[in-house]
């Protein structure tokens, strides 16, 4: 690897962590005595399952969170890093794990937010749009200041907020997994992006699940597991399955599927050309046929933005199309609403498990059971049992192994991996005869992605018809028993997966190819 | 969670008690003495049977009202009609009584109703123009209070007009409709019993119903409540009735347990007050009840000292202000130093 640099140079901390722990106020112990150095001039990967205290450990970096213990050294003198403005003056920025940008106002408002530049009374606009494209050209990171944060791609966001936490001169750069939420592509990307910063003396600290992003980027790990530090080296010493071993503390067996024919089973969806030819460009979907059979897992692969948010749109109600059939088990479900599709047995984990997939400051046990609020089971009368409702949340939370401190506890005190598991638990658990899973494992450690991977294939045995939407190929073509290869709002091509390879498909995602 | 709502609740106290005493103790020393104004303000209230009764008596309309502001803001849905509702609800029950004279025992029902359906056009109407064309329900209803308040005015002068009295207000209620009163020496009426079972009746709605789950996840924006099929639309809309109807029926209450004609020529301000409550009482429906009576304790204290000394009433419109201020700075609340001052170190014995 050549990013070791100099390796004669002295090797000066940048940041020193000493005994920091941090317990929350409701009483979860986030982490407990902490101690290691961020060398200037590395990146610095930071690795732990779901919940380990990664992004605590951060938060308390970038000055949003205080520790209960220990103390951090920046440049070698003791600091107390009181607010994001103090992190900000030391020239520390932070990219977080949920996006913290707000959508109706622009990226030059956002960037300019609590350092507004001023003429009089009044915010520069124009200085404030002009210093963006300043900083947009020296990292090279183009956006356009003028357009609205809501509009723009997921991965132009992250742009965003890469510049917005580089805005202030600076030094040390803290990206709480910036990759879970980009295509393959966009991530090579960002890590020429990040390379480069690192060339111009940007040290850089970077949370990933994902071992290979890890090895591509980083030169050195700190591993973290149930809130201590695990281990702390120079990453090309360690074999991966070391790695893996520290960040999971036991070794993980991949679910794998079984070899099946399904083409005798019945069709639970059918799709039959389906246009859907207004809303955003990349939500447009072109005459779609589309067969979805019990106990099959169909997966969409394709370039983002090739029309797969479209498709979950079209099969989860939130649209209705122009024109083409749609049927749910012979039900013609072309005017249905989302209402109706649930009805019908459909369940749907959406990519955005915040926005979309929950509430974040409700409860636990609110989250888990919205949606089930009606049955039997949960009510008498118009009344909930919220007895038979804690029971059942206790139950997922232990079957998708969520870690936290009990039911009644808001979606918020859970670590981002955590409360996806949570959303997952919700969606598999209505006995779904069509189940949608839109990035099912993103921000998911290496454990939790092998279990909800498991129960994607036990729902499959058991006959639910699965649509499987996912930037990873490698989940992908471990999952499914077919792949719909997607490309400018058509499918390109469906193939059965027989030892699929992601050069078979590469062609089709491309638009270099077609089914004849 | 549980620890988290009492700290937050302890903080709401202790902001109270500190803006009071911002307040109280510099326009208390403009005065010869100081100390006479601050303990007729803070203990005057409590020193006669009359004055608790007051107290009482100006929290049971603030309750409902705030009971129906909670509602709709945990729906989502930020609607200010309430004061017109309590208008309009107040106007047609008195219609009722006077125009329709049956049994107390079927007429006094019917008339809170026919109130309480009446009043909920205010809250109601913004709630569908919303659905229907977009046009926000908080300026829409601030709009139709005014409208409200003109209707009643024309109601009263062409139809409901005594024209033997001296100022403009209806004929007197028949005697066996006014709500008697409860404890001597004080106007408490049953309508201050139905205010706090309204509160908890609301409380155990928002909580422990299905259609209470509803309403609080449609309260935390559109996208989940669409990702789970939820017709939040209609959810809406059948809660700003709701509202407006318990909102209306505060104002028949009124009507009926203080009044013995029809005089109101202007919004009573009875919704205002539900609004500041409601916000104190952070959307809670339990802490409306305490709430509502702080709220009542500081007006009664405020006319102690005006009475007595001439202070000015508006230093309670001040104070208020200034709650309002404190409870809603989230950030203060969030402060991990407050937190932490007020829970102690308990958070680490726990583990
Ligand atoms: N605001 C909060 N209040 C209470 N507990 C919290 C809060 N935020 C995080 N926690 C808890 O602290 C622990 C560490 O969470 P953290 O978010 O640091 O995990 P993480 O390592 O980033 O995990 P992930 O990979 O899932 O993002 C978890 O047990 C979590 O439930
Ligand atoms: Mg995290």
């Amino acid at each position: 690897m050549q990013m070791t640099g100099d390796e004669t140079a002295p090797q000066k901390a940048l940041v020193e962590f000493r005994e920091i722990g941090k317990t929350y106020p409701n009483g979860t112990v986030a982490l407990r005595n902490v101690s290691f150095q961020v060398i200037e001039g590395d990146i610095l990967a930071v690795c732990g399952e779901n919940g380990a205290g990664k992004s605590t450990l951060m938060k308390i970096l970038a000055g949003i969170e205080q520790p209960t213990q220990g103390t951090i050294h920046y440049e070698g003198r003791q600091k107390r890093i009181a607010d994001p403005n103090v992190a900000g003056d030391m020239g520390i920025g932070m990219v977080h794990q949920h996006f913290s940008l707000i959508r109706s106002l622009s990226v030059a408002e956002n960037l300019a937010l609590g350092q507004e530049p001023r003429r009089g009374l009044l915010i520069d606009r124009r200085a404030a749009a002009d210093r963006v494209r300043e900083l947009a050209q020296k990292f090279s990171l183009d956006v356009d200041p003028e357009t609205k944060v809501g509009s723009l791609s997921v991965a132009a966001q992250q742009k965003v907020e890469i510049l917005k936490a580089l805005s202030r001169n600076t030094r040390l750069l803290i990206l709480d997994e910036p990759s879970a939420v980009l295509t393959p592509q966009e991530t090579q990307e960002l890590f020429e992006q990040l390379r480069s910063l690192r060339a111009r003396g940007v040290t850089i600290i970077f949370i990933s699940h994902k071992l290979h992003e890890v090895r591509a980027l980083a030169n050195r790990i700190t591993v973290i597991r149930s809130g201590e530090v695990v281990e702390d080296g120079v990453l090309s010493e360690m074999s991966d399955a070391a790695i893996s071993k520290l960040v999971m503390g036991v070794d993980v067996t991949r679910a794998s599927r079984n070899q099946r024919d399904l083409s005798a089973a019945t069709p639970v969806v059918v799709v039959k050309k389906a246009t859907v030819a207004t809303g955003d460009s990349d939500r447009r979907i072109d005459a779609i046929d589309l067969t979805i059979r019990a106990g099959e897992i169909l997966g969409i692969a394709g370039v983002d933005g090739s029309g797969q948010e479209g498709v979950v749109d079209l099969l989860c109600g939130n649209v209705q199309p122009d024109e083409g059939d749609i049927s749910l088990l012979g039900r013609p479900m072309a005017l249905a609403t989302t209402l109706d599709w649930r009805r019908a047995g459909m369940a749907h984990l959406p990519g955005d498990r915040f926005q979309i997939g929950g509430a974040p400051h409700m409860s636990l046990v609110d989250n888990v059971m919205a949606g089930s609020h009606r049955d039997k089971q949960f009510t008498r009368g118009p009344f909930l049992r919220v007895d038979a409702m804690v029971a059942r949340t206790n139950e997922l939370i232990k079957t998708f192994n969520v870690r936290c401190l009990g039911p009644r506890e808001p979606l918020n005190s859970l670590s981002g991996g955590n409360a996806q598991k949570l959303v997952a638990a919700r969606e598999f658990s209505s006995n779904p005869k069509f189940l949608i899973v839109n990035q099912p494992t993103r921000g998911i450690d290496v454990a939790a992605a092998a279990m909800i991977h498991g129960e994607l294939l036990r729902l499959s045995q058991n006959g639910t018809a699965i649509l499987l939407v996912t930037s990873d190929l490698d989940e992908l073509l471990q999952l499914s028993d077919r792949v719909a290869v997607m490309f400018d709002g058509r499918i390109a091509v469906v193939l059965e997966n027989d030892g699929l390879t992601p050069e078979r498909l590469g062609p089709y995602m491309l638009g270099l190819e077609k089914a004849s | 969670m549980i620890r988290s709502a009492f700290a937050s609740t302890a903080i709401t106290v202790g902001f109270c008690l500190f803006v009071l005493l911002v307040v109280l103790v510099p326009v208390a020393l403009l005065y010869p003495e100081p100390g006479e104004v601050l303990s007729r303000f803070l203990l005057g209230p409590f020193e006669k049977t009359r004055y608790m009764g007051n107290i009482v008596e100006l929290a049971t309309p603030s309750m409902l009202t705030a009971l129906a502001v909670v509602l709709m803001f945990r729906c989502g849905a930020f609607n200010l009609g309430v004061e017109g509702s309590f208008f309009l609800g107040g106007l047609t029950t008195a219609a009722m009584v006077l125009w329709m004279p049956l049994p107390p025992l079927v007429g006094i029902p019917l008339a809170l109703l026919a109130g309480a359906i009446v009043g909920s056009l205010v809250c109601g109407i913004p709630g569908i123009v919303k659905a229907t064309t977009g046009a926000s329900e908080l300026v829409s209803s601030l709009m139709l209070n005014y409208a409200a308040v003109f209707i009643g005015l024309f109601v009263l002068n062409y139809y409901l007009r005594d024209p033997t009295a001296a100022m403009l207000s209806s004929d007197r209620f028949p005697a066996e409709y006014r709500f008697e009163s409860l404890i001597p020496r004080t106007r408490i009426h049953i309508g201050s019993i139905v205010a706090v079972v309204a509160c908890i009746i609301g409380a155990i709605y928002l909580n422990r119903t299905s259609q209470g789950l509803e309403v609080r996840i449609s309260g935390t924006g559109n996208d989940f409540s669409r990702h789970l099929g939820l017709n939040s639309v209609a959810l809406n809309i059948r809660i700003q009735v709701i509202g407006g109807m318990i909102a209306a029926f505060a104002g028949g209450i009124e009507m009926l347990g203080l009044y013995s004609r029809f005089t109101w020529q202007n919004t009573t301000g009875n919704g205002w007050t539900g609004v500041i409550v409601a916000i104190i009482a952070r959307d809670n429906p339990i802490l409306i009840i305490p709430a509502a009576l702080f709220i009542g304790y500081l007006q009664v204290g405020g006319d102690l000292v005006s009475r007595a000394f001439g202070v000015p009433t508006e230093i309670v419109s001040l104070i208020q202000a200034l709650v309002m201020i404190c409870v809603t700075s989230v950030a203060i609340f969030q402060h991990p130093a407050l937190r932490k001052f007020v829970q102690g170190n308990r958070g680490e014995a726990a583990q």
